[in-house]
């Protein structure tokens, strides 16, 4: 094949622009993309056709919507009951198999003759990662994510004073590409909490504000957890301890946990 | 956790995802729909092997499903070929000639619905299904490359040519348009 000199870098700069575009790149990498942009003309040019397509695409090409008689031959297949017609209780009671309680009291023997209770600790916040999780996937099968649908957070934020008698700190991100779509109640550890929803492209986010009176954020890293293909991170706010979950990319997801802090410490 | 609770939580919440890339792909919702509910049967049958990242699992056996569904009803489609090379050649050739001729580039912001969405499913379906992977299902790198089982650097590189035909044809497109007018 015939290349021209610089036609490798070239097909190097295509290709790091495109991951740039798409935020899959290390921070060394960034700098280095931003650093060619600056350079080169035809790479800014580039970029900016890059950018218009994504926004034309984002504008234009939406996400199915599976009808509700999919849902149902889906549904179906293995007998589930639908969620969503009949609102079920947030919190499901627990069926424990005697294999799996005898094995824990087995575990637990162990490590507690090991001298390290480390472990056992994790229960608690473990169940309340699942339940988190759960609440926003019932919100993903129910008609709209929310309760109350509002891209303004002083019409969010009283709906939750006036429903919960509490209110968690909602951030307008809509200039960051995480507009505010509205709020809901979920049930976390039998207690009823705000969420608030956000969207990025088609995917949204749950922030789940758990009051915690007295917290406030002193710049903690963010607690990392999956389940089921869901990300949620967590970190302490101003009287609340906030959980962001969703489906989107993990490093999204951090962005969007980056601004939303930034935006809640300005307030 | 039986099987029916795990299908509940794994995959009826991403049949909105399932039926988007099994439309893109097919071409049709009515087509897709059919797949879609062929890879929930595949889906379930195989519920006990759900990765920790449900959406992708079931994406992947969209996808899967939807090539078997393409190669029965719709053979001339499907490009089969082990030469990876002259599939990648050609790409590269694509991007070469795009640098010459930039001044349609103001007509991709003015793109239209019908204009794009004939662009797309014009795409080389290994394109398409890297870009609708990526700007409609929203997947990172690392799972793109699991659905589609390529490397990371060849879903860098079709996304980066899926991109550069799109931008190419609506360029196109638009100069014809405007010839025409």
């Amino acid at each position: 094949m015939n290349k021209p000199p610089s036609w490798t870098s070239r097909e190097e700069s295509l290709l790091l622009l495109n991951a740039y575009l798409d935020n899959e790149l290390d921070a060394a990498s960034v700098l280095d993309v931003e650093r060619r942009i600056g350079s080169d003309a035809t790479l800014k040019a580039e970029l900016a056709r890059l950018v218009d397509l994504r926004n034309a695409l984002s504008s234009h090409v939406g996400k199915e919507r599976a009808s509700e008689a999919l849902c149902r031959r889906i549904a179906a297949i293995a007998e589930v009951p639908r969620i969503g017609a009949t609102p079920e209780p947030s919190v499901r009671p627990r069926r424990f198999d005697w294999r799996q309680l005898a094995a824990a009291a087995a575990l637990a023997a162990v490590l507690a003759s090991a001298g390290t209770y480390v472990g056992l600790q994790q229960s608690a916040s473990t169940n309340e990662i699942a339940e988190i999780v759960a609440g926003h996937q019932r919100a993903l099968l129910a008609t709209a994510p929310f309760d109350i649908a509002s891209s303004d957070r002083h019409t969010v934020k009283p709906w939750f004073d006036g429903k919960l008698a509490v209110s968690p700190q909602v951030i307008d991100l809509a200039d960051a590409g995480f507009p505010l779509v509205g709020g809901r109640v979920d049930v976390v550890e039998g207690k009823p909490v705000p969420a608030i929803v956000y969207r990025r492209r088609q995917h949204v986010i749950s922030l789940i504000a758990i009051p915690e009176p007295g917290s406030k954020d002193g710049g903690e890293p963010l607690a990392h957890a999956t389940r089921d293909g869901y990300s949620l991170l967590s970190w302490p706010g101003r009287d609340f301890k906030y959980s962001a979950v969703s489906d989107l990319a993990e490093n999204e997801l951090e962005e969007f946990t980056a601004r939303w802090r930034s935006g809640a410490t300005a307030n | 956790m039986d099987a029916r609770q795990r299908f509940g939580e794994v995959v009826l919440p991403h049949l909105d995802d399932a039926l988007s890339l099994a439309r893109w792909l097919t071409g049709s919702v009515t087509d897709a729909e059919d797949v879609v509910q062929e890879a929930c049967v595949r889906a379930f049958s195989a519920i006990a092997t759900a990765k920790s990242n449900p959406r992708a699992w079931l994406l992947a056996i969209v996808r899967n499903t939807a090539f078997t569904w393409l190669a029965k009803n719709r053979p001339k489609s499907v490009i089969v070929t082990d030469d990876e090379a002259l599939f990648e050649k050609a790409g590269l050739e694509m991007i070469d000639r795009s640098h010459e001729a930039t001044p349609e580039a103001v007509l991709i912001a003015k793109v239209d619905s019908e204009q794009l969405h004939r662009a797309i499913a014009a795409l080389p379906l290994a394109y398409r299904e890297a870009l609708v992977l990526r700007e409609i299902e929203g997947l990172s790198y690392q799972e793109i490359s699991s659905v589609m089982s390529i490397p990371i650097g060849t879903v860098m590189s079709r996304l980066a040519r899926a991109r550069n035909l799109l931008i190419q044809r609506i360029g196109m497109a638009g100069r014809g348009k405007a010839g025409a007018a």
